[in-house]
């Protein structure tokens, strides 16, 4: 189905001075990129700083004069967080809770999308603006019908219960964003596969998904992030199986800064979400070099 | 089939087309099929909700009775709602477009850069980190005291190297004969002739930025034909006697004293005093003269911006959003322009067109679904923010900062209970925002044909 | 085609699956599973009768909670046939908000205060505790059995107190400054100009969280206006523009309106939360001399500063203020109510009322009981000793007046309308009107 045009690879010579230009033309983006890289990461730092320092010193302020005092760092407060077994527990819950929530929206969101952007029906561009819509409700309004209905439904406190809850609230965005993505295909690609004979089902499987894995990886990457990080539906919808932000959220102090709790834990949560995206980096360029049709 | 232009476009054709009738038939059955899962998901833990909501917003706060459109009244009413629909149009017009254009920039910047990986993890951090979190770092770098906030303890780091100032932060006079601040510098009222004293006893100086060495304050003997005098901290513990040099005060070596035109700043003269306070201007001509310590005795009162009151709290929390989602803009869009195939940018390059034209002609046309999930998604956002509000705003700039999702949250969920005042702000935020978006799609669906 | 419609809803099922049985191990443990109970109607002893299975909430965690759960423990070692889970949140009223809405809340939760005790009664989520009234009766002053009464019904039993009259201070800026703990008002105030000309101000005041505000405003106005009034306004019989508060504002406005004498000046104290405005008074150098809030400042302080008892960190008593009431104490607490009504609920509250259950927490620190049997040895430093001695034995002791309020008044309106009047001390008639205007609006609506 796919034609790949091959264009031969020319080589190009470049004198010294060639060189030097093209360098030096390129020099502002890089001290641009580097300068805006490191300002974007201090507040980081500042977090990452402030969960190795013991709360009196987090207290005294200015976690910028500890930055460079090994002295004064210390893992206490992360040693305190692992040896939580709640935390520990928290923790595979969140695992399992960020794998399904991610993998099953996409699924459906895949085939929405598809519809709603190759299928022509009527409504459709109804249905498109109803789900565009659906993207404002907000989470907490929808918290308390479906506690009662998930009480109902012995789904409170579940780990399937937050993963459905999750995969629903993930929809309108996904199915949003992979409608534009599968749109932009060019018609003339799928012209030429519905005139090959191709079923609904094959362009989906064959042609589309595989075109439009950025758009998915980035999606997951999002979703995983989402679900990792939540707080407000694992503290209504769970109780003795939460996930790590209410765990982390139920170890605060009512009085007290609670920085040597929440500083480590922000820090080590964001580690996974961080590895996933570095993971999923590759992915963006190999998608590109799959997806260059012609 | 190479150099077609690309287009995206809203498809009109599809299907297979093998007999008229079935089509029909399958036409309907087809999409429902795929349909139907997010139809299912969609409808019973969005849609259901929402009405469900609707419809409290129509009953009284303890959800016994019905008030009808009570609660849509007391939202208009009230001051604070006001101020949040304010702001939410503030957000709306500045923030989609801020954060689409950042993004917009870093993508194609990282583009051509070959470490751009670690450029992008350093730019997506932020998103990684939980929401809450990045509302408590922000708050701790807006802190005023620039001993805690670090964006104040750059700028007055930026400062101190500008200007040459003295260490002692605070001071006041310690009796009505003195007059003035650590601004204007603090004087004596009455003019001092020649061969008398003048004691300038000052007050509120922080025990650690007393001069090294200082000794024991004394008053010194009057000089024919000039003027002598002691700076001192006039305090001791119980506090003593204003105005009187007495034993356990402390004199403040170091400190430039000025002997003044009386009515005028414009000084004649300049000596710095010893390390028990005194000074001696000697050989003074006839007359009177103004005596006043310095100000550059003093240290410049910072002059960091108070980011956390209440007139510079919306665009405070504005900024720490768009270091959050500049990321989540970046990746997007760097994934749409990992879609545009390779070949039509390099056509057009070897026809001689510029980087500015091949970036507006091609590029963003073929971005434009990108870009407008990107823009869509950061109005909604916008319009759904509450966690940055809780953890930057004090207490004070609450309602200075607040927001509508904000102010649904706080009336409906922080201890109020006030159920049906909430459900009245979330489905006026929903209906705000629908004919916006018609508009929109409607505008798209022009532009397409 | 069809082939393909199944392989993909096999799929999905199969995830579903895939994700229920990972799922499944936790299965137990929803909440709230109320085992019918046998032996009935058992109140004190009788312990092997009682059974089942009961869901605690409260707002402690860390050494908070685990004391707690001691307490807990202790309970268990009476009634063994009783299963007690606790369950943490930092923000109560927002979990029991959404899970009383949705029909399952917990047996027995710890509310913050009678506020909000009073706004789930009135929603009917509260049983009535009357069989505790007895056993409340004879370990508690009579105030604290009115404060757990909604409409003439008990719903409430106070474990947890806090005496909110204190002011902790820094010994050693004390000492430069030459001062001592003020015995009246006036020498409070002059305390503050000897403490700003030795350079070191006098108030740290934690503006951001406008609670620490009310605080204030309510230690003053008890000993300005007198109990009477001060239970007449609690109740908004008088309005907020009656002279005395007008009178209690003004003096208020001697502390928060000496700008020098406050740290970080004004705006500085408008950004400072509570936990900041506690530690910076014992910072090196001090950003303050005094902060003036409750007894669980010691706890923060433990926690958050290396300053010892004595003799880097001590407290007095609110200063009296002309001809009021001596030994007046402002004081908060948490209180227990009962969502579900069965055996077990009502053993474990019985057993709270109890000193033996208070001992518990009392002698791991960090606690005040208000019940007044407890002996008063157990508590383990002096300086807890003193505060929960004043707080058990007050001649006057009143609520916090905030906390007494219908929420949308007593913890937000009054919040912010506070924090208006530090940013502007001397609009006290402005602020006493839009006070009483919010007061209005919340009580009527």
């Amino acid at each position: 189905m796919a034609v790949r045009a091959e264009r031969a690879p020319v080589v190009i010579e470049e004198s010294l001075a060639a060189k030097i230009v093209r360098l030096t033309a390129k020099a502002p983006v890089h001290l641009a990129l580097l300068f805006i890289g490191i300002l974007w990461l201090v507040p980081t730092a500042g977090l990452f700083v402030t969960s190795l320092l013991d709360p009196s010193d987090q207290a005294s302020g200015g976690w910028w004069n500890f930055a460079f005092q090994p002295s004064a760092w210390t893992l206490e407060n992360y040693t305190k967080m692992f040896d939580n077994e709640r935390i520990v527990d928290a923790l595979i819950i969140t695992a399992q809770v960020t794998l399904g929530a991610t993998i099953l929206p996409i699924i459906v969101a895949a085939l929405a999308a598809y519809a709603l952007a190759w299928i022509d029906f009527p409504g459709r561009d109804w249905i498109f603006l109803t789900v565009i819509a659906l993207l404002l409700v907000p989470i907490q309004m929808a918290l308390i019908p479906m506690f009662s209905l998930y009480n109902r439904f012995a789904l409170f406190d579940t780990v399937p219960g937050l993963i459905l809850f999750h995969s629903a609230f993930a929809l309108p965005f996904a199915i949003f964003l992979l409608r534009n993505f599968f749109a932009g295909i060019p018609k003339d690609l799928m012209e030429a596969a519905r005139i090959d004979g191709a079923s609904e089902w094959r362009l989906f499987f064959r042609v589309v998904l595989p075109l439009g894995l950025p758009a998915i990886a980035s999606l997951a990457i999002f979703q995983v992030l989402f679900v990792w990080n939540d707080l407000l539906i694992g503290l209504v919808m769970a109780q003795q199986n939460q996930p790590i932000a209410p765990a982390i959220a139920s170890q605060l102090r009512q009085f007290g800064s609670n920085l040597d709790v929440l500083a480590p834990a922000a820090f080590f949560s964001a580690v996974i979400p961080l590895v996933i995206f570095a993971a999923f980096q590759r992915y963006f360029v190999q998608g590109l070099l799959a997806g260059s049709v012609k | 089939m190479s150099g077609t232009t690309f287009r995206p476009e809203f498809p009109r054709e599809g299907g297979t087309r093998a007999n008229p009738k079935t089509a029909a038939w399958r036409g309907l059955l087809l999409p429902l099929g795929f349909l139907a899962p997010a139809i299912f998901f969609l409808g019973v833990w969005v849609v259901y909700p929402t009405f469900a909501t609707m419809v409290r917003s129509l009953y009284s706060d303890r959800g016994d009775r019905f008030v009808g459109l009570e609660n849509y009244r007391r939202l208009f009413s009230d001051d604070i709602i006001f101020t949040a629909i304010k702001n939410n149009f503030l957000w709306v017009l500045f923030i989609p477009l801020g954060v689409t254009a950042v993004g917009l920039v870093f993508a194609v910047l990282t583009e051509r850069v070959r470490w751009s990986v670690a450029f992008k993890i350093a730019v997506f951090i932020p998103l990684a980190v939980s929401l809450f979190a990045v509302g408590v770092i922000w708050r701790i770098m807006y802190q005023q005291d620039p001993e805690r906030g670090v964006i104040n303890a750059a700028i007055v780091a930026v400062q101190g190297v500008v200007s040459e100032r003295g260490v002692i932060s605070t001071a006041a006079p310690s009796t009505d004969d003195l007059e003035g601040t650590t601004q204007t510098g603090i004087s004596l009222k009455e003019p001092v002739r020649t061969g008398e004293v003048a004691l300038l006893g000052l007050t509120a100086i922080r025990a650690p930025e007393i001069p090294e060495g200082a000794q024991d304050a004394r008053a010194p003997e009057p000089l024919q034909g000039g003027i002598t005098g002691v700076v001192w901290r006039d305090f001791k513990p119980g506090g003593g006697t204003p105005g009187e040099v007495e034993a356990e005060e402390v004199g403040l070596g170091g400190v430039t004293v000025e002997l003044r035109e009386p009515g005028s700043n414009r000084a004649v003269e300049r000596t710095t005093t010893e390390a028990d306070g005194t000074f001696a201007f000697e050989e003074v001509a006839d007359g009177e003269y103004t005596v006043a310590v310095a100000r550059n005795t003093f240290a410049e009162p910072f002059e960091g911006f108070n980011w956390l009151g209440p007139s510079l709290i919306t665009p405070a929390i504005m900024l720490s959003y768009i270091w959050v989602s500049a990321g989540f803009a970046m990746v997007i869009i760097a994934a749409g322009l990992a879609a545009i195939p390779r070949d039509t940018i390099e056509a057009a390059r070897t026809d001689g067109a510029t980087e500015f034209q091949i970036f507006r002609r091609i590029t963003i046309p073929q971005l434009m679904p990108v870009l407008t999930v990107v823009f869509v998604t950061q109005i909604i956002a916008c319009l759904k923010i509450f966690d940055l509000v809780l953890a930057i705003a004090p207490g004070s700039s609450r309602n200075d900062a607040t927001l509508l999702a904000f102010e649904m949250w706080r009336r409906a969920f922080s201890g109020q209970n006030l159920f049906g005042l909430g459900s009245a702000i979330s489905t006026f935020l929903l209906l705000l925002f629908i004919p916006f978006l018609i508009v929109n799609v409607r505008r798209f669906r022009a532009e397409a044909r | 085609m069809r082939k393909r419609g199944f392989f993909l809803l096999a799929l999905l099922v199969a995830l579903l699956a895939f994700a229920a049985g990972c799922g499944g191990g936790e299965e137990e443990g929803a909440g709230g599973d109320t085992a019918a109970a046998t032996g009935g109607g058992g109140d004190t002893g009788g312990g092997e009768d009682v059974s089942g299975s009961i869901n605690v909430l409260a707002v402690w965690t860390g050494a908070e909670g685990e004391a707690f759960q001691a307490v807990l423990d202790g309970f268990k070692e009476q009634y063994p046939n009783v299963n007690v889970s606790y369950q943490s949140a930092q923000d109560p009223a927002t979990v029991l908000s959404t899970s009383v809405e949705g029909g399952n809340p917990p047996d027995v939760a710890a509310l913050p205060s009678p506020g909000i005790m009073a706004d789930f009664a009135g929603r009917g989520a509260l049983k009535p505790i009357d069989f505790a009234r007895s056993a409340i009766e004879e370990n508690y002053a009579p105030v604290w059995l009115e404060l757990g009464t909604v409409e003439n019904e008990l719903y409430g039993l106070f474990f947890k107190g806090a005496n909110k009259s204190t002011v902790w201070y820094n010994v050693a800026a004390f000492e430069n400054a030459g001062v001592e703990p003020p015995e009246d008002w006036e020498t409070f105030l002059q305390n503050a100009e000897t403490l700003k000309a030795s350079g070191t101000p006098a108030y740290s005041i934690g503006g951001a969280d406008g609670w620490t505000l009310t605080d204030l405003f309510e230690n003053i106005y008890l000993r300005t206006a007198g109990p009477e009034k001060y239970d007449q306004l609690a109740t908004h019989e008088i309005p907020w523009t009656d002279q005395s508060v007008k009178d209690a504002l003004a003096e208020m406005a001697k502390v928060l309106g000496d700008a020098e004498n406050v740290a970080g000046g004004t705006s500085g104290a408008l950004q400072t939360d509570f936990p900041t405005s506690v530690t910076q008074v014992f910072a090196d150098p001090p950003k303050a001399a005094q902060v003036i809030e409750g007894d669980f400042v010691g706890g923060v302080i433990g926690a958050e500063t290396q300053a010892e008892p004595e003799t880097g960190f001590n407290v007095y008593a609110f200063p009296n203020i002309g001809d009021g009431p001596e030994g007046a104490v402002v004081g908060g607490g948490d209180v227990i109510v009962m969502f579900k009504d069965n055996p077990a609920a009502r053993a474990l509250i019985q057993y709270l009322a109890t000193p033996d259950a208070a001992a518990i927490w009392a002698e791991r620190g960090g606690f005040s009981s208000p019940n007044k049997n407890l002996d008063a040895e157990v508590y383990p430093d002096e300086l807890t000793r003193t505060t929960a001695t004043a707080l058990a034995e007050a001649e006057v002791f009143r609520f916090d007046l905030s906390d007494l309020q219908p929420a949308a008044f007593g913890s937000d309106a009054m919040f912010s309308l506070l924090q208006d009047f530090l940013r502007n001390p001397e609009d006290v008639d402005g602020i006493a009107q839009k006070l009483e205007d919010a007061a209005a609006k919340a009580y009527g609506g």
